[in-house]
């Protein structure tokens, strides 16, 4: 509710006549303080919640694991605005029972579904130059198909690259359709960097942990077993 | 030696991305994206990633060809040159001026097009020359010119990335122009709003808000109800149509005929959906619609077109930015074959023949005595093969895959006296010819495609044509000089001069000029910038005309024994008769083999499994492909890819046209199915 000093915070209505106070942005959860209420009240205490979509999911979970008697909670659904569905990266920023606002469209934070399958990220890449290709095996992405699976090619695309991709971007911008190809590469580079100290195309006597620094320096309370050392030396 | 990278144009789809070749040794070693193409700003498709992969292949045409018997042999170009001139000349004295016909080429320059339908046109008198924007858009230049007076896309490809409302209807962009598609991406991941009207599920599908999987063939109806709708709500923009445009009554007494109940029937959309459609498009500040094949290939294709211009006009939706009617072009230059007059009604600029004033000035302008009667088209071409034709010039297209009932085709190609194939392989087509003249492709040539956004882009040549094989800007020129034509241009440039100073759209752009980033016509004068979007003041006919989309069901429904209706289309990795990509081995690796898609129940019925053979049969004949099993088609409904040689979806497609513009039926007709043992067993 707004309040009489102007503040926003989530309140329990007793009265219509109170409804004029109602608001329902900023973005607030109530499937969990639905639950609470409902729990410090006794069995015949009636409440009712307004959800977006994503709150709309989180009763169904909390009914589904005992936390809240359906029978005793009313849910009145309204939909989330753009803004709000691109700041969540929300495929479903509506409610199944919508009741209030208009749906938008969902976002698809990784766009793979629109992938034209043009192997640009590929040959734009200053560093793929494997023969034969592993996009071009059989065994793990399906010929003849768009958009590309995510699974099968743009991950293993990903990770055939992570000890490697030097952060150039050309994937990204040779895509046709805007799949942000470099969170995967990013992250990926990140996650060296946190554990090897290693960033690709900077140094160039080191070679790649993946391949052999694995066995030299691995990491803090981790095991590392005989078969890992592929150089045939014991660590 | 050093590799050179030249700068051109991809010569497969209508997006006209920019490539830049990698030559090596004389050699299209490879491609990469053109980052400063302004369509295509650093990316491809997969088939413009590998358009160098056919240009040397071994069995490109290195030498004129003569038919002896059953094989060819090579011959001179001077042999060539004068036999078919000879031959076209006697069949022309012996038979009239209009047993002479010639099928000019949308993956041609538009300079060679100009000069084909010149050569035809001045050498003989006769009107006779088309190609395959009859297949495809015709539809849209007969009715669009009714509608708005221009018969090209509206506005600019990267006007979709500001649209808040895009309809798809008919158009798989996805597979078919996918670099097009970034630009609806961009205007989705702003919010706005895509539908897509189409029976299959398609890969754009996939991205829209909603799928209208409308009854196969009942574009008119879905649309009717949409505006009957619009109306009734009172969403039309009532301003606009009362400065803009003309004849709304007759549109509005035309919906009365089409209420939602009926509207939903006929279609098998719900009527909240068409309600949701429709509103959507109205209200939205700006809205775009899509189309393509599935609209055009109709036997009332003329009339869907126009119910999209009527639906566009009733919402203001055109003549603005972000906005507007995208009929998105199949070939590279299929804009500017249809632009430089390869029709059998129009001269370049869209003039008619038939307009005394008009033929008076190409009369003077190309010093030859010109015909006043409107040619025929690539279907009456073909169908009177053999008999009012008895000569048939074909520059690069393979009718034999491409056009409807090819075993048809074939027949009437056969009783010809005389066939001239100019191509850059042996196609389907060329097989029947008497006389086979060695073309080049894209990469060894230079001059101007035109977009589908009405972008003239130049070609720069990177390589030279195999063995004797060449241009064919030099080999229509010599044509022209042996038929007595002075044709004596030195360049396509110079050529160039000669159509703009004959068609005022094309006045101000010259080669020099289009060297950046092209230039959109119209372009008038030389210090003009080119046209975004047409229609922006007034249409191009003046006031926009509402015209009446008379409903046509399709022409052949299923019944007992053909019980599934046939749907034909591209896929992502081929382009249209494969001549190109079949021979690239990138591409071919991706789909090597002919396939239809099956709905899983369908299969299930017949017993067919993935990758099965079976045989499809229509009345007109019958092929043999693999089965994909796939949702995507709806049960009782298939999709045939019609690239394959060797299981021609064309066999089985309804020759049926549309009768205002000679479009075939190509998405709509009865096939039966069952499984191939024998053909399973190899």
């Amino acid at each position: 509710m707004l309040d009489q000093v102007k503040q926003i915070h989530p309140h329990v209505f007793t009265s219509p006549a109170e409804l004029d106070a109602l608001v329902l942005e900023p973005k607030w959860l109530f499937a969990k303080m639905a639950r609470s209420v409902l729990r410090a009240k006794p069995a015949e205490f009636r409440l009712a919640v307004a959800v977006r979509g994503c709150d709309e999911r989180a009763v169904v979970e909390l009914v589904k694991r005992s936390q809240i008697d359906r029978e005793r909670l009313l849910t009145i659904g309204y939909a989330c605005g753009a803004e709000q569905a691109k700041a969540c990266l929300c495929s479903r920023p509506y409610p199944e029972k919508l009741e209030a606002g208009e749906a938008v469209a969902g976002v698809d934070p990784f766009a793979d579904g629109r992938c034209i399958k043009c192997y640009g990220c590929r040959n734009s890449c200053p560093i793929c130059v494997c023969v034969p290709c592993k996009l071009e095996d059989d065994v793990w992405v399906e010929r003849g198909v768009i958009p590309a699976e995510m699974v099968s090619f743009h991950l293993i695309r990903a990770f055939h690259l992570s000890d490697t991709c030097v952060a150039c971007g050309a994937c990204q911008e040779a895509c046709p359709v805007g799949i942000p190809l470099m969170t995967l590469q990013l992250s990926m580079r990140a996650a060296l960097k946190k554990d090897y100290n290693y960033e690709a195309g900077l140094d160039a006597d080191r070679r790649s942990p993946v391949l052999f620094d694995f066995i030299k320096e691995p990491r803090p309370g981790q095991n590392v077993p005989d078969w890992v050392d592929s150089t045939g030396k014991k660590p | 030696m050093n590799p050179e990278f030249i700068r051109t144009i991809c010569p497969y789809c209508g997006t006209g991305c920019g490539i830049v070749l990698k030559v090596q040794d004389g050699r299209a070693a490879a491609s990469y994206p053109d980052r400063e193409n302004p369509v295509s700003r650093g990316s491809l498709c997969v088939k413009g990633w590998f358009s160098h992969e056919f240009v040397h292949h071994p069995e490109r045409l290195t030498a004129p060809l003569l038919r002896k018997g059953d094989a060819f042999v090579e011959i001179s170009w001077e042999e060539a040159i004068d036999l078919a001139a000879r031959k076209l000349r006697e069949t022309a004295s012996t038979y009239g001026p209009d047993s002479v016909g010639g099928l000019s080429s949308a993956k041609c320059t538009n300079e060679e097009n100009y000069l084909f339908q010149k050569l035809i046109r001045a050498a003989f008198r006769t009107n006779n020359v088309d190609h395959c924007a009859r297949l495809c858009h015709a539809a849209t230049t007969v009715g669009m010119l009714q509608t708005l007076g221009s018969g090209a896309m509206t506005n600019s490809i990267s006007d979709l990335a500001g649209a808040d409302c895009i309809l798809f209807i008919g158009s798989n962009a996805a597979e078919s122009h996918p670099v097009l598609m970034g630009e609806v991406y961009k205007a989705l991941d702003r919010g706005a709003k895509m539908f897509v009207i189409d029976p299959r599920e398609t890969p754009v599908a996939r991205n829209a808000r909603k799928l209208l999987r409308l009854n196969p063939g009942t574009d008119i109806p879905l649309l009717a109800g949409m505006m009957r709708h619009i109306v009734d709500s009172g969403l039309h923009a009532k301003d606009f149509i009362e400065k803009r445009t003309e004849n709304v009554e007759a549109l509005r007494t035309f919906l009365q005929a089409w209420p939602l109940d009926k509207v939903a029937s006929e279609t098998g959309i719900d009527e909240a959906t068409i309600r949701e459609v429709a509103e959507t498009y109205a209200k939205a500040e700006n809205a775009a619609i899509v189309y393509c094949m599935g609209i055009t290939q109709h036997a009332c294709g003329v009339a869907n077109v126009i119910a999209i211009c009527d639906l566009a006009m009733l919402c203001g939706q055109v003549g603005k930015p972000f906005s507007g009617i995208y009929p998105l072009r199949g070939q590279n230059n299929v804009q500017g074959a249809c632009d430089m007059g390869a029709l059998p009604n129009l001269y370049p600029g869209y003039q008619a023949v038939a307009d005394a004033a008009i033929r008076e000035k190409f009369q003077k302008a190309w010093k030859a005595d010109l015909s006043d009667k409107p040619g025929k088209t690539v279907t009456e071409l073909i169908n009177a093969s053999g008999k009012d034709i008895r000569a048939l010039y074909i520059m690069a297209e393979n009718p034999c895959i491409s056009d409807p009932d090819v075993n048809h085709v074939m027949e009437a190609l056969q009783r010809l006296d005389f066939l001239i194939v100019q191509d850059i392989f042996l196609t389907e087509t060329a097989k029947f010819a008497h006389l086979v003249l060695p073309g080049a492709c894209f990469a060894e040539k230079t001059g101007t495609y035109t977009n589908t956004e009405r972008r003239f882009q130049l070609l720069h040549k990177a390589v030279d044509p195999p063995g004797k094989a060449m241009g064919d800007f030099e080999i229509l020129c010599l044509m022209g000089k042996a038929l007595g034509l002075p044709f004596d241009y030195a360049s396509p440039a110079e050529l160039m001069a000669e159509y703009a100073g004959l068609v005022p759209a094309y006045a101000g752009i010259s080669f020099d000029r289009l060297e950046r980033a092209g230039l959109q016509w119209p372009c008038p004068d030389e210090k003009h910038p080119g046209t975004r979007f047409l229609h922006g003041t007034t249409f191009t006919r003046g006031l926009g005309r509402f015209v009446i989309p008379d409903y046509t069901p399709p022409m052949e429904k299923p019944d007992a024994e053909y019980p599934y209706y046939l749907n034909t289309g591209r896929v992502f990795a081929h382009y249209h008769t494969g001549t190109m990509t079949r021979r690239s081995a990138f591409l071919n690796r991706e789909i090597e083999d002919p396939y239809v898609e099956i709905h899983p129940d369908d299969a299930s019925a017949l017993g067919v499994g993935p990758g099965d053979w079976i045989r499809v049969t229509s009345r007109r004949g019958s092929i043999v492909t693999t089965a994909r099993i796939s949702d995507r088609v709806v049960k009782g409904s298939i999709f045939a890819p019609f690239h394959f040689t060797e299981a021609r979806a064309n066999m089985l497609t309804n020759p049926v046209l549309d009768p205002a513009c000679k479009t075939p039926e190509y998405k709509v007709c009865a096939v039966k199915m069952e499984k191939d043992h024998e053909a399973q067993a190899r």
